[in-house]
């Protein structure tokens, strides 16, 4: 069963931070500040005017510590956007699924372009069958590797086509969203001139940059795995830097063509003649239909050589990842952790610092009456808020500097080549500084709390 | 005049490895309200300890202490916080003000603790600072003030929560003579204008001139009393 297949494979591969910093976790934490600034509200001038005058006393060792959780926090947020986003794409959602038809035993996947009309209706036989619309809710893919220079073929003038339908870009394909407005009316603008003309293509801003061409300059690609197909183009607009940066858009008709072109050049089909449908996209609107589209497709006599399998698009990414299995894994267990160990520790030792220095400024305050509880907010105050401040500063920044001034987080994953920040980020930072800052000075808030002030002033006198 | 401060078989004690040492051994004492007393005595006789034992900052190992009408050796810490708050002021030989904050917020910081309105606590405040004559520097840090002037904001600090008791622990210790002179003269002022009663500790004779009652201890017990002279602020010998 496709449940039992996908259970064991996905759910291992990449847990959210939600599930690392348990919901519990970040109750507690809230609940905490929330039942402190309570507690402290009547003389909330006092607490804070006091913890910040503590605090800019020592104004370096202030400083250093939080530019140490500026730092951390950032790394853990770029971190979490990689986890995040994979588990994001990896789950499963239980409406509006994409499934993926590829070839069962074979990677990459390669069919004939002739299982694409059946396929992308979802293989119905009989009545009551499902039928996927596939005006609206499918696509086929092929890749179309090429370079400006089959001579010297370099990175920068290398460049990888999607041949798909141009109209179901906008409606079919991921990270649209992450677009703005008028880059999607440019690139629909694009569109519209390729399904008038299939020579036009549509580049990543990225990649034009790397190749030096810009809109409006016809080029000639040969190509790579297609080998002996060699293209003239028009770039009729660009993809926005992010996801699409590096990518390329072609028509499928154009790739077809070619084909015929070459058969009827060469007096025999093109070696990939027969295998240039890479992926059949479906969009299903739930789980039932999905499963009883899958019936229609596995069991279907049409799709016997060669086999076609087909899950969803979560299970698909699922297994592609799975090369990326250990590094995930290492990221999420190993060096997120021991960067929040770190920043505990970098807390633990300021707060620890400050305590030892102020024994006897802590001691007078109890011999004025100050009770324990409120030498623990004095010296927790302290760490909750540079962790506090300093993680929003972490991760604010982040965000600001990554997605608005980079266009994102640049760590070329499986197919993904950008991570934009998530907007949860806004509270990643607080949460992380605050949840160390506690774990740190807990210990040294402690001690605070229970200087013997006799003792103290026995030592001074 | 009846007795503000009674303490009854008080013994402390310390351990120091297997070691036990007692610093003070069943000794009794009564303190009327609104005296000056001085407690004298060698270095290690327990005078120190006997003031934090009745200002509540430490637990004795026996016996009793009744400040008012409370037994203070029997309240738990957070109790003896909430009671310290109320009824004891307490000068330090380097008068332990905090750095960070100024004149006027280190003596508003024990009325921090009491349910007093803003208005209510400058009011004190301002009172506690024109009583040791400090009104014009109340925004001047520690770092800005001179030893007597730092020291007369720790009174100002004592007594703006107008406590039962002032304890004092050297409070002339790190001064030079003239600034001794005008805090000790600030003491008797206290004590004779607001009735205030007034325990200090001081190795300085001179010091203890200006008390209606000096102790003498030795390794933890009373050796000696003196009553002097009734109070009038002097002038120290040099």
């Amino acid at each position: 069963m496709f449940w039992e297949q996908l259970d064991g494979r996905l759910l291992p591969l990449v847990q959210t931070p939600r599930d690392t910093l348990t919901v519990s976790l970040i109750e507690f934490l809230f609940a905490f500040c929330v039942l402190g600034a309570i507690a402290i509200l009547p003389r909330s001038v006092f607490y804070g005017g006091l913890i910040l005058k503590n605090l800019w006393r020592n104004r370096i060792r202030t400083f250093l510590t939080g530019f140490a959780t500026i730092v951390l926090v950032l790394v853990v947020t770029l971190v979490w956007t990689v986890l995040v986003f994979l588990a994001n794409v990896t789950s499963e959602k239980a409406n509006n699924l994409k499934a993926i038809v590829t070839e069962r035993w074979q990677i990459p996947s390669q069919m004939p372009y002739s299982y694409a009309a059946r396929l992308t209706e979802g293989a119905p036989r009989e009545p009551g069958d499902v039928r996927i619309d596939s005006s609206r809710d499918s696509m086929t893919w092929a890749f179309f590797g090429a370079t400006l220079d089959p001579q010297n073929r370099t990175r920068e003038n290398s460049l990888f086509f999607f041949a798909m339908e141009p109209d179901r870009f906008l409606t079919m394909m991921d990270g649209i969203d992450e677009m703005k407005p008028d880059e999607i009316e440019a690139v629909r603008a694009g569109i519209a001139q390729m399904e008038q003309d299939v020579t036009k293509v549509i580049i990543g801003s990225e990649k034009l940059k790397a190749m030096n061409k810009r809109v409006g300059e016809s080029i000639k690609v040969s190509g790579l795995n297609y080998q002996g197909i060699d293209l003239e183009m028009t770039i009729c607009a660009e993809f926005p830097e992010g996801r699409y940066g590096q990518s390329a858009l072609m028509s499928r008709e154009r790739l077809n063509r070619s084909l015929d072109e070459y058969e009827r050049k060469n007096r025999k089909p093109h070696p990939q003649a027969n295998k240039n449908l890479n992926l059949v996209w479906l969009r299903v609107p739930d789980t039932a239909t999905f499963q009883q589209v899958e019936r229609q497709i596995t069991t279907s006599p049409e799709f016997k050589s060669p086999a076609v399998k087909i899950e969803t698009a979560s299970s698909g990414v699922a297994g592609f990842l799975d090369a990326y299995k250990d590094m995930l894994w290492g990221l999420q267990w190993i060096l997120v952790p021991f960067i929040l160990a770190t920043m505990s520790l970098i807390i633990a030792m300021a707060i620890s610092i400050g305590v030892r220095e102020r024994r006897k400024e802590i001691a007078v305050l109890k011999v004025l009456g100050f009770r324990p509880v409120q030498i623990l907010i004095l010296v927790l105050g302290e760490a909750l808020f540079v962790g506090g401040i300093c993680g929003f500063i972490g991760s604010a920044g982040t965000i600001a500097y990554f997605n608005h001034y980079l266009g994102g987080f640049k760590f070329p994953i499986a197919f993904f080549p950008i991570f934009l920040i998530p907007n949860d980020a806004y509270w990643w930072g607080p949460a992380i500084g605050v949840g160390t800052a506690l774990a740190g000075s807990l210990t040294p808030s402690l001690s605070a709390c229970n200087i013997r002030v006799s003792e103290v002033f026995s030592r001074i006198s | 005049m009846t007795p503000i401060v009674q303490v009854s078989g008080l013994s402390k004690s310390f351990t120091r490895g297997s070691e036990t040492i007692k610093v003070l051994d069943n000794l009794n004492l009564e303190v009327p309200r609104g005296q000056f007393m001085a407690l004298m005595g060698p270095s290690g006789s327990g005078k120190t300890t006997l003031l934090n034992l009745i200002a509540g900052l430490d637990s004795p190992s026996a016996g009793s202490i009744v400040v008012g009408d409370k037994d203070i050796a029997k309240m738990s810490e957070a109790e003896l916080a909430r009671w310290r708050t109320r009824h004891v002021g307490f000068v330090f030989q380097f008068y332990h003000l905090l750095p960070v904050l100024t004149a006027y917020e280190n003596v508003e910081l024990p009325l921090l603790l009491l349910p007093l309105s803003a208005s209510d606590r400058k009011r004190q405040v301002l009172t506690a600072l024109d009583l040791v004559g400090l009104s014009g520097r109340m925004n001047h840090r520690p770092g800005q003030l001179s030893g007597g002037q730092q020291q007369r904001v720790g009174i100002a600090r004592a007594m703006v929560t107008d406590p039962t008791l002032i304890v004092a622990d050297e409070p002339t210790g790190d001064l030079d003579s003239k600034s001794a002179e005008e805090i000790l003269n600030l003491l008797v002022e206290l004590k004779k204008s607001l009735e205030k009663t007034i325990i200090m500790v001081t190795h300085d004779p001179k010091a203890a001139l200006y008390a209606e009652r000096v102790l003498h201890l030795e390794k933890g017990r009373l050796v000696q009393e003196v009553l002097n002279a009734p109070l009038a602020p002097v002038a120290m010998a040099t």
